[in-house]
């Protein structure tokens, strides 16, 4: 870079941070502000998010962290080689700005996004990352990569298989991932011993007990709104599991509580909506909160950033290398419902069961323009939604708030035509 | 697991208490174990299949009829259960997966072609058995009567026959018998698949089962029985964690989501897949039609990563906090 272009580079930098803390700021105020009766147990999960917009991650031990591009990285790995995987997805408008400029005019937002975010060195954390790992789920993702754009952080490709049911995709996502534990060794120059992995296993599992029980606590009422339930799953990433899964346990429990109070039977019904299709990630959180200001309640959703993230387990048979590494693998595959897999039957199991479990009224099924495999998607989807007799609001998005209102005019369209038929 | 324990005692050493439990138990309750309180049911199937074809239709039909009749009866019953949780040379089997798990060794791996292969093993076995005690009687298909030395021949090569009298110490089994050549190439093959049995089990779980005609036999009449492991299609993510532990490696407990009795070939009733599975009454066992076993959400995270239910519960300083 000469001088001129390294100014220019700054500027960008500069103002891309600058932007995401404001664009933070007015999706957090809005969710805290314009809802009444919040839970004072989010509080945590505003903080941490806040922390995040604001590349103020908290990390007190000094650990080395690895950026991983997608959930399909198994994190266990991660923390057994004692570093920190941390999530860089983004959901940031002014970072879809910035990536732009280097991909394609078609590129979906949040590829844009992550590109931004790598681009202008504006991660969560003051430090960088060691590497930023990226699985063949997304084809945009996976082509970061290659991007000519002077990065200088290593990418490391994780090779997923295109289907999920074979025992010839199970077997090379396997050497996959059997790999992935050799490299991270390489990385971070630590030692992925049995005992750290057990251990390691065991923390997130942690995490995710508390998480399958706040998914519980969601079937029976609204409990809590879908929008700070879809910032809770996003915020995963974003500070010490430990803490993150007992703030996790004290919100449960105060749920489990207001349930029992709130329970007086002559409660108004809201219309219970579905969330599905491409991830709403914080601070893009304009179609969840468009929903819920129009009177829907956003009772489950089917993203990958939240319900699809802890929701599927580990089961370890003998506690060995040999047998905790197919496990983790097992994991990451077999139950995952990511479009990148053909056939992907398990999708539309995954929503009816959601439809049926949660009283589900309608679905929102939301695409950003460019996610092709979304997109795709959502033909099969609505014919099985149509058939199911579940009606479907199909919207095709993007990062930038101008089509705001062109938004609110469907979703409310949308949500009445729901009242009017319960 | 301290059911079978007990199970194995009472089949190996049972007849010092002078226990006796019939001929037509399912198990390898080995009468070549002096000390064994009852008979296997193979040995007493090998040695009524002995019979020419008229007395097979008379008399002595009546009697192979009652003994085959109160054998299913057992297992209108216990179905399967009696593999995973009775049966002797199963419960070896398992102590020497213990070992190797102890030892940190992996257990090997096959892929579905040949596994599918390997598992139809048994009937071929269980067809045999039939077939030469009929050939001792009767000349089939005009071959000439097949000699006396092979009387109870799956008992010739059955690892129970050599490795249940050892736990009384009685060694007489562990030898070749070098009376003829019919007595020579069986007592042989006794050993070799005696020694398959100890390698082939410390690499595979459960690795006789897979070839154990007794086993074919059950499966016969597990459609029938009370005890039943059934599988609800609807609440299944297909996570795989139930065919992850699965020691016989059935792969459609995993994969079917249509079907709901999941009892297959080589299911043993262990159990292990309810364990380890996450998902609110998914898998179940059932006797009759209650419920004895479910798959819950909070057991499997009890159960298979022993966490501990401190770490659950809200801590007071983050409440005191807000």
């Amino acid at each position: 870079m000469n001088k001129n272009e390294n100014k220019r580079y700054e500027r960008l930098s500069a103002k891309s941070k600058g932007q995401l803390i404001i664009e933070s700021e007015n999706v957090l105020q809005e969710m805290q502000q314009k809802f009444e009766n919040t839970i004072p147990g989010m509080e945590y999960f505003y903080d941490v998010a806040k922390q995040y917009a604001g590349g103020q991650l908290k990390n007190p031990e000094r650990k080395k962290y690895i950026a991983t591009n997608c959930i399909q990285v198994p994190i266990e790995l991660i923390y057994a080689a004692n570093a920190l995987p941390i999530r860089i997805c983004s959901g940031a408008y002014s970072m879809s700005q910035a990536g732009a400029g280097l991909l394609p005019a078609k590129s979906c937002s949040l590829v844009n996004a992550t590109l931004g975010t790598i681009y202008t060195n504006s991660f969560p954390l003051a430090q960088k990352p060691l590497t930023i790992i990226t699985p063949t789920t997304c084809d945009q993702k996976k082509k970061l990569s290659e991007i000519p754009s002077g990065i200088d952080i290593p990418f490391y490709t994780l090779e997923m298989p295109p289907s999920k049911d074979s025992e010839e995709a199970q077997e090379y996502w396997y050497r996959s991932v059997k790999k992935l534990k050799g490299e991270l060794e390489r990385i971070t120059g630590n030692r992925i011993t049995r005992s750290k992995l057990k251990k390691a296993i065991i923390k997130v599992a942690q995490a995710q007990r508390a998480f399958r029980h706040f998914h519980q606590l969601r079937k029976e009422e609204a409990v809590i709104r879908g929008t700070d339930a879809i910032l809770i799953a996003n915020t995963f990433f974003y500070d010490n599991i430990d803490t993150w899964t007992s703030h996790l346990v004290s919100l449960n429990a105060e749920l489990e509580m207001r349930k029992s109070r709130d329970h007086n039977g002559s409660e108004s019904r809201y219309p219970r909506i579905l969330l599905t299709g491409s991830p709403s990630i914080f601070p893009n959180l304009k179609l969840p909160i468009m929903i819920e200001k129009m009177g829907g309640s956003i009772v489950a959703d089917e993203f990958c950033s939240s319900n699809r993230l802890l929701y599927d387990t580990v089961a370890v048979d003998e506690w060995n290398m040999y047998d905790m590494v197919p496990a983790l693998s097992d994991r990451y595959l077999k139950a995952c419902t990511c479009p990148c897999f053909t056939p992907n039957n398990d999708r539309e199991r995954k929503i009816l069961a959601y439809i049926k479990d949660f009283k589900v009224d309608g679905v929102v099924y939301q695409s950003f323009s460019g996610c092709q495999l979304y997109e795709l998607e959502s033909l099969r989807i609505s014919a099985v939604l149509e058939k199911e007799n579940v009606p479907m609001l199909y919207v095709e998005t993007d990062y930038s708030p101008d089509d705001k209102g062109q938004l609110a005019t469907r979703t409310e369209a949308f949500i009445e035509s729901i009242k009017n038929n319960l | 697991m301290v059911f079978q324990i007990l199970a194995f005692l009472l089949l190996i050493y049972g007849g010092y208490l002078s226990i006796h439990i019939g001929t037509s138990i399912p198990t390898f309750a080995c009468p070549y174990n002096q000390e064994c309180p009852g008979t296997c049911y193979l040995i007493s199937v090998q040695h009524q299949a002995h019979n020419t074809w008229a007395s097979l239709f008379g008399f002595r039909g009546k009697a192979f009829l009652i003994s085959l009749l109160s054998f299913v009866l057992l297992f209108i019953v216990i179905n399967k259960a009696w593999c995973g949780y009775v049966c002797p040379l199963g419960t070896i089997q398992d102590w020497i997966t213990k070992l190797r798990n102890r030892m940190g060794i992996s257990f090997s791996r096959y892929d579905d072609l040949s596994f599918k292969r390997l598992k139809a093993i048994k009937y071929v076995l269980l067809v045999l058995l039939l077939f030469i005690p009929l050939g001792m009687s009767n000349s089939i298909f005009g071959l000439p009567l097949f000699s006396h030395d092979l009387g109870a021949p799956f008992c010739q090569i059955c690892p129970g026959r050599v490795i249940t009298p050892l736990f009384i110490g009685d060694t007489s089994q562990l030898f070749i018998d070098f009376t003829n050549t019919t007595t020579m190439i069986m007592s042989s093959l006794g050993i070799i698949v005696l020694a398959m049995f100890l390698i082939g089990s410390f690499f595979k779980k459960r690795f006789f089962c897979f070839f154990c005609p007794m086993s074919a036999l059950h499966y016969l009449f597990s459609r029938f029985s009370m005890l039943r492991l059934i599988k609800n299609g609807d609440n299944c993510t297909k996570c795989g964690n139930c065919y992850r532990v699965c020691d016989v490696g059935i792969k459609a407990i995993a994969e079917d989501i249509e079907h709901s009795y999941m009892v297959k070939d080589d299911c043993m009733m262990c159990f292990k897949c309810i364990e380890a599975c996450p998902e609110n009454d998914c898998l179940k066992v059932s006797f009759l039609t209650m419920p004895v076993f479910k798959s819950t959400e909070e057991g499997f995270f009890s159960r298979n990563l022993h966490l501990n239910s401190e770490m659950q519960k809200p801590s007071k300083t983050i409440i005191e906090d807000e």
